[in-house]
C-alpha cells in the first residue's frame, strides 16, 4: 500500500473550524451539518425541543431526516440524508454496551425511513468531538472523504481518489493517512461501505475500531435497509473521526458516582453469571444457534423449516474452534459481554482477495442462519468466508441471506433457471455458487445485480420478465415493507409475526422477539395479552436507540434472582439500571414508566413518518405466508402431527382422510385470521386508527403533536 | 395426561423434570420450572417426579433475539 | 515477582495499612481510598489487596494494565478509559475505585503499609 501516493493525490474542498468544548450531562448541544453537493460545512444548535421530544440517537436523525425530505424525496436524491447519533448515555464506558450509534435514512430497499444500530468507535468518538449527531446531505462530484479532528476542531471534505473501495482496506488505508503515530490509531473511527454498495440496493456501513491487541482494524455494521448505498450514491468513501483523550467521565454526567455504581455491579453480575448462562464472553451470539436448530426457529432452505440434522455443524463449538477469543472483545470499552469475537489469520479461499490471510470479524447469529443455514449451507468455512466479503463489499448479512434463500427456491421450483442466472446453479447448499453470486455483487455484474436488488424488486421482475406467478412469489418472499426478514422462523409465534409485521422499518427483530414468551412459555394466551407485549417490548427496545445502547447486555446476561421477579422477561432490574444511568448521566429524574413514554413519542413520530413518504398504514404490515404457516405440502407434512394436531384442537376439524392441500387450506385460513386479529388489537392497543395510523389524540397525550405532524395525520384520516 | 405451559402432554411413568425437558427438547439455559405452583430448584430436576395430572411450567426467560 | 502478602491470623485490625496507603496514594487518611481493606467478622480479620495475578491485563480494553518488571500489575492512567471492568472482574476484588476518581486503583507492592503494621501481618515478599 502507497500510503504516501493515496494521500498526495487528497485534495481540499472544504475546512471548518471550531472550538471543540466540553459536553454537558451527555448532551453537546449542536449537530454538525455537511453537505457534500455545496463543500458546505456546519454547526447546528440541538434545541430542548429536540431533547425534550426526540431525546437523541434515533430521534434526532428521525427528525433531522423529516425536514430534510419531502414526500417526493427518494433514496437517491441529494435531499435524502445519513443521519448518523451516538444518543445521551453513548459514549459512557462504565456500563457494558454504551457504544452505539443510529443510523437514519431514506432507505433504497422501502423507499422510506430505515433505522439501524451499530457498535464501533464513531459515535462516542463524534460525541467526545463535540456533536450529538453527524447529518449528510447532498452529492459529492467526485469521491470524497470527511475528516472530524475532534481535538484540534477541525473539518474538512478531501477528494479521495486513490483509497479502496473494500472496507478491509479502505479503513486500514485512512488509519495510516490520518494517525500520527501506531499507537494514534486507537483514536479513530471510520465509516465506510464497499464495491458492492454501488451496484445492489442493501449496502451497508461499517464503523471500525483499532484493536490495539492483534494490531488490527475492526467492523461493526450497521447492516440493515441499504444505507451503504446511500453513502455510496453520496460519493462519500468514508467519514473518518479522531479523537484522542477518551476517559470515563467525557460525558459530563450529572452523578458520576451511580454511574459507577451501576457499571461496576453489571461488570460483577456479568463476571459471576455469564459462565453459566450464555457464555457470551466466549461465544458471542453463535449460542444461538443450538437454541434455535432445537426450538424448531433456525431458518433452513428460506424459512421452509426450523431446524436441520447438520445444525450443529454451525453451533457454537464450531465457531470456538476457528475464535481467537480475547478477554476484551466489547464494541466500545467497558462492554465486559465482550460478544464481537475475532477470527486471525483466516486464508481467504475465493474472490480477489483469494490467498491473502485476514484478521476477521467473527460471523454473529445472524449471519450464521443467514448465509449459511437459510441457504441450506452448513459449513463454517463459507460462513466464514461469505461474512469476511459482506463486510468487506458492504453487504448486509441478512438481506443477501434472505434474498439468496428465496432465489435458490425460487431456481429448485423453475421460476429461474441457469440461462437466467447466467449459468450459476442456484440449488439450496450450493455454496460456490453463492459465492460466486456475491462476488458479482462487487463486480456489478451478472445476475448478482439481479440478486442485489432485494426480494421485493426480485418477485416484481420474475412476474414481469419470466411470467411467474405472483401468488407463490409473494407466499415465499421473505419481506415486508421492501426488507428482508431477520432470521427467525416466526411460525408458530403469532406474536413474532406481528413483531416482524407491524415493525416500522421492516421485520426485523429489533424491535420484538417475544417466541418463547408466545410460542413456548404461553404467557401470552390472549389478544390483549399479546397486544400488550406488542406494545412495551418494541417501545422498551427503542428506548435504547434513543440513548446510544446495545439491547445484548439488557437480556442476554441476567441478575440471579431475575427468576423470582415479578417480570421475568423484562429482567426488572436491568431496566432500573437503564432508567440510574439515563438519569446519572442527563440529571433528569426519569422513571420507568417516563422511559416507555419518550420511546413512544418517537416511535409514533416514525410511524407518521411512514405514512409522510406514502407508506405506514395497514397494507404495509402485510406478511407472507411463509412466515405465517407452511406453504408447501412439502413444509406441512415435515410437520404434519403438530399442524394436524392443531387443526383438531382450534378448528375442531377431523384430518383423518383429508389431503394435505385441504389441510394447508384450512390452516392458512385460520392463521391468516388470527393475524388480523392481532393487528387490531395492537393498533388499538398503540392508539392507532384500524388502518394504523396514530389517533390525534395519542399524538396530544404523548406531546408529540407538533403541527407538521398533525398535518399528515389529519390528511391520512 | 400433563399440563406443560397450559398444553396437554404425554405423561408417563417415573417421569421426571430431566426426562421431561428431554422429551420436549428444552435446551435453553435459563428456565424456571415449576410443579403445581412450586418452584423446583435445578438441582432437583434429576429427581422430581412429575404425577399423573399434574401443572408443570417451564418458562423460558428471554425476550431475546 | 514482588507482591504484599498477609497473614491474617497475625492481623488485629488496627487499620494502620489503610490509612497509611491512602495517604501515600491519595495524600488524605481516607479507608475508602485505601489500596488495602481490612473487614472483621466474628472476631478473625479478612485482608483485601492484590495479588498480582495479573487477571486484569487481558481484560483491560485500553491495554492500560501491565505487569512492571519487578512483576507488579500496573496501571498507565493516562490510556485508562476508566470503565472499572477490572473492578468488577478482580478475583480478589481487591482492584478499587472511588467516586471522587475516573480511575482506578490498586496495591502497587511498594511496602509502605508492611513497614508500619504494629503485628506482622503484611510484608513484602520479592
Ligand atoms: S454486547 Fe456485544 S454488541 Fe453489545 S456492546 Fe457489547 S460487544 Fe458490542
Amino acid at each position: 500500500m502507497n500510503v504516501e501516493k493515496i494521500k498526495a493525490a487528497h485534495k481540499l474542498l472544504a475546512e471548518f473550524k471550531y472550538t471543540p468544548g466540553k459536553l454537558d450531562k451527555g448532551y453537546a448541544n449542536k449537530s454538525l451539518y455537511i453537505n457534500v453537493s455545496e463543500n458546505k460545512i456546519e454547526a447546528k444548535p440541538v434545541t430542548e425541543m429536540m431533547k425534550e421530544k426526540f431525546t437523541g440517537g434515533r430521534g434526532f436523525g428521525l427528525w433531522y431526516l423529516w425536514n430534510a425530505v419531502t414526500p417526493e424525496t427518494k433514496w437517491n436524491d441529494p435531499e435524502n440524508e445519513i443521519i448518523i447519533s451516538p444518543g445521551p448515555v453513548g459514549g459512557i464506558t462504565q456500563y457494558p454496551g454504551a457504544g452505539k450509534s443510529l443510523v437514519v435514512s431514506l432507505s433504497p430497499l422501502t423507499g422510506s425511513v430505515m433505522d439501524s444500530n451499530v457498535g464501533g468507535h464513531f459515535g462516542p468518538l463524534l460525541k467526545f468531538s463535540g456533536w450529538d449527531a453527524l447529518e449528510l446531505q447532498g452529492k459529492a462530484e467526485k469521491d470524497v472523504v470527511i475528516f472530524i479532528d475532534g481535538n484540534a476542531g477541525i473539518i474538512r471534505i478531501e477528494e479521495a481518489p486513490e483509497e479502496a473501495l473494500d472496507s478491509h482496506l479502505l479503513v486500514e488505508q485512512l488509519y495510516e493517512i490520518y494517525a500520527d503515530t501506531p499507537e494514534d490509531k486507537r483514536n479513530i473511527s471510520v465509516v465506510s461501505t464497499g464495491a458492492a454498495a454501488e451496484h445492489i440496493l442493501y449496502g451497508m456501513l461499517n464503523f471500525s475500531l483499532y484493536d490495539t491487541r492483534r494490531k488490527a482494524v475492526r467492523l461493526k455494521q450497521a447492516g440493515r435497509g441499504g444505507i451503504g448505498t446511500v453513502l455510496r450514491d453520496k460519493k462519500v468513501k468514508a467519514i473518518v473521526v479522531k479523537f484522542k483523550g477518551v476517559k470515563g467521565n467525557l460525558n459530563n454526567p450529572a452523578d458520576f458516582a451511580a454511574l459507577a455504581k451501576t457499571g461496576i455491579k453489571m461488570h460483577k453480575e456479568i463476571h459471576a453469571g455469564d459462565d453459566k448462562q450464555c457464555q457470551m464472553r466466549v461465544r458471542g451470539t453463535t449460542y444461538l444457534v443450538k437454541i434455535m436448530n432445537d426450538y424448531d426457529l433456525l431458518p433452513v432452505c428460506n424459512f421452509k423449516y426450523g431446524s436441520h440434522p447438520d445444525g450443529n455443524k454451525i453451533a457454537a463449538p464450531k465457531w470456538i474452534e476457528n475464535f481467537n477469543i480475547g478477554k476484551a472483545d466489547g464494541c466500545w470499552y467497558g462492554c465486559t459481554l465482550s460478544c464481537s469475537k475475532v477470527i486471525c489469520d483466516y486464508e481467504l479461499k475465493t474472490g480477489p482477495y483469494k490467498g491473502q490471510k485476514v484478521v476477521t470479524d467473527a460471523p454473529e447469529y445472524e449471519t450464521i442462519a443467514g448465509v449459511g443455514s437459510n441457504c441450506g449451507i452448513f459449513d463454517p468455512q463459507f460462513i466464514i468466508e461469505a461474512n469476511f466479503y459482506c463486510d468487506t463489499y458492504g453487504v448486509d448479512t441478512i438481506s443477501f441471506g434472505t434474498t439468496t434463500a428465496f432465489l435458490m427456491e425460487c431456481y429448485e421450483n423453475g421460476i429461474i433457471n441457469r440461462q437466467i442466472t447466467g449459468g450459476l446453479d442456484l440449488r439450496f447448499g450450493n455454496q460456490d455458487a453463492a459465492m460466486e453470486l456475491l462476488h458479482q455483487m462487487a463486480r456489478g455484474e451478472g445476475f448478482g445485480r439481479i440478486a442485489g436488488l432485494g426480494v421485493r424488486k426480485c418477485k416484481e421482475l420474475f412476474v414481469r420478465e419470466y411470467g411467474a406467478g405472483a401468488a407463490f412469489l409473494n407466499d415465499i418472499g421473505m419481506e415486508v415493507k421492501g426488507l428482508e426478514y431477520a432470521e427467525y422462523v416466526s411460525k408458530e409465534s403469532l406474536v413474532q409475526q406481528g413483531g416482524f409485521g407491524m415493525a416500522n422499518k421492516g421485520p426485523q427483530h429489533d424491535e420484538a422477539w417475544l417466541i418463547f414468551m408466545d410460542m413456548v412459555n404461553n404467557q401470552l394466551p390472549t389478544f390483549e395479552n399479546k397486544a400488550e407485549a406488542l406494545h412495551y417490548f418494541p417501545m422498551f427496545r427503542t428506548w435504547l436507540g434513543l440513548v446510544g445502547l446495545c439491547k445484548l447486555p439488557w437480556n442476554d446476561i441476567v441478575p440471579e434472582n431475575n427468576a423470582q421477579t415479578d417480570e421475568p422477561a423484562k429482567i426488572p432490574e436491568h431496566v432500573q439500571n437503564y432508567v440510574d444511568i439515563f438519569n446519572a448521566v442527563t440529571g433528569k429524574n426519569i422513571d420507568k414508566k417516563e422511559m416507555i413514554l419518550q420511546s413512544e413519542r418517537v416511535y409514533n413520530f416514525q410511524k407518521v413518518f411512514n405514512i409522510k413518504m406514502g407508506f405506514g398504514t395497514r397494507e404495509h404490515d402485510k406478511i407472507p405466508y411463509r412466515s405465517v404457516g407452511p406453504v408447501t405440502v412439502e413444509e406441512y407434512e415435515s410437520r404434519q402431527d403438530r399442524y394436524d394436531s392443531q387443526l383438531k384442537e382450534l378448528l375442531g376439524m377431523e384430518t383423518e382422510g383429508k389431503s394435505t392441500e385441504e389441510k394447508l387450506k384450512a390452516l392458512r385460513e385460520y392463521r391468516e385470521a388470527q393475524y388480523e386479529k392481532l393487528v387490531d388489537a395492537v393498533y388499538e392497543r398503540r392508539g392507532w386508527t384500524p388502518n394504523g395510523i396514530p389517533k390525534l389524540e395519542t399524538l396530544q397525550k404523548l406531546g408529540i403533536d407538533l403541527p407538521e405532524v398533525v398535518e399528515v395525520v389529519q390528511k391520512s384520516l | 395426561m400433563i399440563k406443560v405451559n397450559g398444553r396437554n402432554f404425554e405423561w408417563e411413568k417415573n417421569l421426571t423434570v430431566t426426562k421431561l425437558l428431554q422429551k420436549k427438547n428444552y435446551t435453553f439455559p435459563s428456565i424456571v420450572v415449576q410443579i403445581n405452583g412450586k418452584f423446583i430448584p435445578q438441582a432437583q430436576y434429576e429427581t422430581a417426579l412429575i404425577n399423573d395430572g399434574d401443572d408443570v411450567k417451564v418458562i423460558h426467560l428471554t425476550s431475546g433475539g | 515477582m514482588k507482591k504484599l502478602v498477609t497473614k491474617e491470623d497475625s492481623c488485629t485490625a488496627c487499620g494502620t495499612c489503610e490509612l497509611v496507603c491512602s495517604k501515600t496514594y491519595f495524600k488524605e487518611e481516607n479507608r475508602e481510598k485505601a489500596c488495602i481493606r481490612i473487614e472483621t467478622a466474628n472476631g478473625k480479620s479478612k485482608i483485601t489487596t492484590c495479588t498480582q495475578c495479573g487477571e486484569c491485563i487481558d481484560l483491560c480494553p485500553a491495554e492500560a494494565i501491565y505487569r512492571d518488571k519487578n512483576g507488579v500489575v500496573r496501571i498507565k492512567k493516562n490510556l485508562c478509559a476508566g470503565c472499572f471492568a477490572c473492578v468488577g472482574f478482580c478475583p480478589e476484588a481487591a482492584m478499587f475505585h472511588h467516586s471522587d476518581y475516573i480511575e482506578p486503583y490498586k496495591c502497587i507492592a511498594c511496602g509502605l503499609c508492611a513497614k508500619e503494621c504494629p503485628s506482622g501481618a503484611i510484608s513484602i515478599e520479592e
